[in-house]
């Protein structure tokens, strides 16, 4: 049988480095034709090196700001795909793009090249705000990208926001939830700004020129997010992510179900039969590495067991649950017996988690302190294995 | 034997006693400049360089030809400069016959000096007053109210006192004459039966103890039997010598000398200072007089940072107390710890010597409790316990009396600090015993207080309120009863037997309402309300809790880049790791000295 995979395709350039993101790109834009022409040859290195035999199922354009390529080098890309994979019928291909880059005309190129799903970096609709994040569009432009997605042909369209910024109160952030809200997206990110090590933003606050929100103010904000979109029919099914039903991404889920997926592109990370590797952060050694006929990978590992069993947990955890029976299965340990079981039942009294059939998933509470619940398992984990000298329970 | 002069140097930290002793081995040709690499010789050990202070005792043999022509053997004995160590001071002062008291210039008599100088008194030496740096700008003023104090101090006369300097070189010869002239020879007799006065040992990995003794009668040589009057340890003798800057083997030891001796000992604690050598097939009569146990003052448990290195931190605390006689340490269990050890010191700075060698010199990392000292607990049913560690205090209803060992204080300070020393004094439940004005400025304050109130922060606070200038030094009297209470500190409930501190009945609220507030700070949120209770017996005295976690997840999983997430979780776990647990409570380890920092906050 034929493996189902997602694509990944990093599009490394910006018009502005936004002040939170640690995501690799360079500002210069230079280099976007030779760019276009080494992934092509990436990914046709790729294919020839690795014969693999798949069905894509999904494909996500991500970066950088994908949005800021040229319609032609779009399309050089998109048939070098085409040309070495073959995508499944009802396949989602996703590009993410910058409000302030959109044309209509560009868009209705990104459909007629097979780009279904369109994700915008909003961010906020508060002018202070987007300035504080360096964004390089207006409120005004983002409903504009919407408006012209829409009469593209784009009907899946996702919306990305950050909340708990420094000094932000929740009637701001309302006035942003409900303008999101009024142009219908059919899924919500909605992102509890992080102090990514390296960013801007981060020396900022190491300075001590910017006061974060502290848990309990963020606490309330994320409060605010799932109440407010639950009420407008947005159902939350990871820990930032929120869709209508059946409109979940599914690129994203491949990820967090520990499915499988090739990447291309400066610092783009893959998995496929349990390794995991991913491509050189720099463009020049990326350039360098193609040109010479060699595959720009610089970190492969293959996961262990125990690895393996702590992703489908943390991973798990934090979006959809985990199969009790498959997890059991995998790895030799029930998750809802013995000293876990009551664990698991004291989550469920609390109000963290529930039990659907066989599927362990946290609540809304429980994704708000996912990473303790996280830790807490694995280390119930590790003492009930250690308790019991190997895996426990192995008569599956 | 009228060709020997045995002294020593007692001086204040800083004023200038190894400059002096390096300079006065210079002089005698002990050492020549290029040997001198590091500044002062005495100092070795790289932590009492950094302190500028000498924790070992050293000594050196030196040949003087003297202004009359004749040759010299000269015996410069160290001594330690901290209140620590005051029993082994006295007995090195017990192997001399004289002492240079070295006072600066600039500083003037400080609390050390005078302590020093009157175990120096008692042990009948003759005195040589010293004023050193004569030379800084400083002195030109303050000389005269210097050298004013000298003579009060000792009731000398001016020209007996000798202006030096050190640095410069200055009365160097003058000291070394003065030394010859004044300091009378030894007496004893060299065929009598062996008298020999232990004043310091040093571990040598490849020959055993190293003791250094002075000879009071008989003679020591190699291949004797000796007996160690207060062990009653006998041994044969290895190797006897004197001590240049190394040891310098001559085969035989003289009444009236300085030396040492080896003769396959293996741990100094069998070689107590101020034990008596003799023969053992021809033993003398009486030991020298003097000899004391000495007894730890302060405890505090020393527990390894991972519990599984357990055994490292054993083999670590054996191969240190191969050279610190002074340690003791037992193996305990804590509840909140796990397996470590209860150790004993002489005092706080021992104590923190020994936590520095066990991090730098033996790798260990260590959590160690908050310093308590000994307690004597008189039982209602009559009997009497001892208690070193305060989770071991009896139920307050089977207590009829707890008393605490006392110290008696001498503060010596400029008079403008004096109102404030006395404030923090009676804070500490001090009574003060009397002042004497040494000049219009300076004066000497004698306070009797519990050791309990000294060994957290009083000496920090005492040069913080003088703004450095207000000295210390102790001496340890006895045992009082006080109105003590054990404090308990519980975390939902379960008690933290590491955390528990004897604490005055009337300071224990106070004490009760900052802890709980000081570990609320230090203790993570849990996924639970996390309850701090402080505690005398069953009755709940304070109380701080905090809140469960409300939000405990990062935002974004970085897409495809599961790896990095994986790698962020594994230090969080680690991190976790490094916490103690209580209960269901991780409590990280700098919360056992939570109590020490109390004074932080007001």
């Amino acid at each position: 049988m034929k493996r189902s995979i997602g694509l990944y395709v990093h599009i490394p350039f910006c018009q502005h480095k936004c002040s939170y993101c640690d995501f690799y790109s360079v500002v210069s834009l230079e280099a976007m034709e030779r760019f276009t022409e080494t992934i092509v040859k990436e990914i046709r290195l790729w294919a020839q090196q690795e014969q693999l035999d798949a069905t894509v199922e999904t494909i996500f354009w991500g970066g950088g700001t994908p949005s800021l390529l040229e319609c032609t080098q779009a399309e050089q890309i998109a048939s070098a795909l085409r040309s070495v994979f073959s995508l499944a019928p009802s396949y989602e291909w996703t590009i993410e793009a910058n409000p302030g880059t959109v044309t209509l005309e560009k868009l209705r190129y990104y459909r007629e090249l097979g780009i279904n799903r369109i994700s915008f970096g909003v961010q906020s609709f508060d002018h202070r705000e987007l300035e504080f994040l360096e964004r390089i569009h207006s409120a005004q432009q983002a409903e504009e990208a919407v408006e012209l997605a829409r009469r593209a042909g784009f009907n899946n369209v996702n919306l990305d926001v950050i909340y708990a910024l420094p000094g932000q109160d929740l009637e701001t952030y309302q006035r942003t939830l409900e303008r999101v809200c009024a142009l219908a997206p059919e899924h919500i990110s909605a992102y509890s700004l992080v102090y990514e090590h390296g960013t801007p933003l981060y020396r900022q606050l190491q300075r001590g020129a910017i006061i974060p929100l502290d848990e309990d103010q963020e606490a309330a904000f994320y409060s605010k997010t799932v109440e407010f979109l639950a009420q407008r029919g947005y159902r939350q099914y990871e820990v930032s992510n929120f869709a209508r039903p059946g409109r979940q991404c599914r690129h994203n889920l491949l990820y967090w179900r520990r499915g499988q997926y090739v990447g291309f592109g400066p610092s783009a990370h893959s998995h496929v039969d349990n390794i995991r590797w991913s491509n050189v952060r720099s463009l020049r050694r990326y350039f360098d590495a193609i040109e010479r006929g060699s595959l720009p990978i610089v970190a492969r590992e293959h996961l262990t067991i125990e690895q393996q069993r702590a992703e489908s947990i943390f991973l798990g955890l934090r979006a959809d649950g985990i199969e009790l029976d498959a997890f059991a299965r995998a790895y030799g340990v029930w998750l809802d017996r013995g000293m876990l079981g009551d664990m698991i039942t004291e989550w469920q009294q609390k109000g963290w988690a529930c039990l659907d059939g066989r599927r362990l998933h946290l609540t809304s509470r429980g994704y708000a302190l996912c990473d303790a619940l996280t830790l807490q398992l694995l280390d119930a984990l590790e003492r009930a294995q250690s308790a019991s000298g190997s895996f426990v329970d192995c008569n599956v | 034997m009228d060709h020997i002069r045995n002294f020593c140097i007692i001086a204040h930290i800083d004023h200038g006693k190894s400059t002096l002793a390096d300079r006065l081995l210079e002089r005698t040709g002990r050492v020549t400049a290029r040997q001198m690499v590091t500044d002062q010789i005495l100092d070795d050990n790289p932590l009492e360089q950094e302190r500028g202070i000498t924790i070992k005792l050293h000594a050196v043999q030196m040949d003087y030809t003297a202004r009359n022509g004749r040759t010299y053997t000269l015996n410069l004995i160290d001594t330690p400069g901290h209140v620590d160590f005051s029993y082994e001071v006295s007995r090195s002062l017990a192997a001399c016959e004289g002492a240079l008291l070295v006072v600066d210039a600039t500083q003037g008599v400080e609390a050390q000096t005078i302590s020093n100088l009157y175990l120096a008194v008692d042990a009948g030496l003759e005195i040589i007053p010293v004023i050193n740096k004569i030379d800084l700008p400083a002195a030109e003023t303050m000389l005269e109210s210097v050298i004013a104090q000298v003579i009060d101090l000792i009731g000398c006369k001016r020209e007996e006192i000798i202006l030096a300097s050190a640095k410069a070189g200055i009365g160097v010869d003058d000291i070394l004459e003065a030394v010859v002239a004044r300091i009378p020879p030894p007496k004893g007799n060299p065929d009598a039966p062996l008298r020999a006065l232990i004043y310091d040992s040093l571990y040598d990995p490849y020959r055993g103890v190293v003791v250094n003794v002075r000879i009071f009668d008989g003679t020591l040589r190699e291949k004797d039997s000796v007996l160690f009057m207060a062990t009653g340890q006998v041994y044969q003798v290895d190797e006897v010598g004197v001590l240049y800057m190394e040891q310098h083997r001559t085969g035989e030891l003289s009444a009236g000398n300085v030396g040492y001796f080896t003769a396959s000992i293996r741990r100094v604690r069998d070689t107590k200072v101020g034990d008596t050598v003799t023969h053992a097939q021809r033993p003398c009569s009486e030991p020298i007089a003097g000899f004391r146990e000495v007894k730890p003052m302060v405890f505090s448990g020393i527990y390894p940072a991972d519990s599984d290195d357990f055994e490292d931190l054993r083999d670590a605390l054996e191969k240190l107390a191969l050279n610190d006689a002074a340690i003791h340490y037992e193996p305990e269990t804590s509840a909140a710890l796990g397996f470590g050890f209860r150790c004993g010191f002489l005092g706080l700075l021992h104590m923190e010597i020994v936590q520095e060698r066990l991090e730098r010199e033996f790798g260990q990392t260590i959590v160690t409790t908050v310093p308590n000292v000994r307690y004597l607990v008189r039982r209602t049913d009559g009997t009497e316990q001892w208690v070193e560690n305060p989770a071991q205090m009896p139920e307050p209803v089977k207590i009829a009396e707890i008393l605490e060992p006392y110290i008696r204080a001498q503060i010596i300070t400029p008079t403008e600090y004096l109102g404030p020393i006395m404030q923090l004094c009676i804070e500490r439940r001090g009574t003060v015993l009397g002042q004497h004005y040494l000049t219009q400025t300076r004066v000497d304050l004698s306070v009797e207080l519990p050791l309990a109130e000294v060994v957290f922060d009083f000496y920090d606070k005492l040069k913080s309120i003088s703004r450095g200038y207000a000295s210390l030094d102790y001496e340890y009297s006895d045992y009082k009863p006080g109105d003590l209470v054990k404090l308990d500190i519980l975390l939902n409930g379960d008690p933290v037997d590491a955390l528990s501190t004897i604490v005055h009945r009337q300071k224990a609220y106070e004490w009760g309402r900052r802890l709980c507030s000081k570990l609320k700070k230090l203790i993570p949120r849990h996924l639970f309300e996390v309850v701090i209770q402080a505690a005398i017996g069953s009755k709940i005295i304070a109380r701080d809790s905090i809140a469960p976690l409300r939000k405990n997840v990062l935002a974004k999983c970085y897409g495809g880049d599961v790896t990095r997430k994986r790698k962020l979780l594994e230090k969080q776990k680690e991190g976790k790791k490094r916490m103690k647990q209580i209960g269901r409570v991780e409590v990280p380890q700098e919360a056992f000295l939570a109590v020490l920092r109390l004074g932080d906050e007001s």
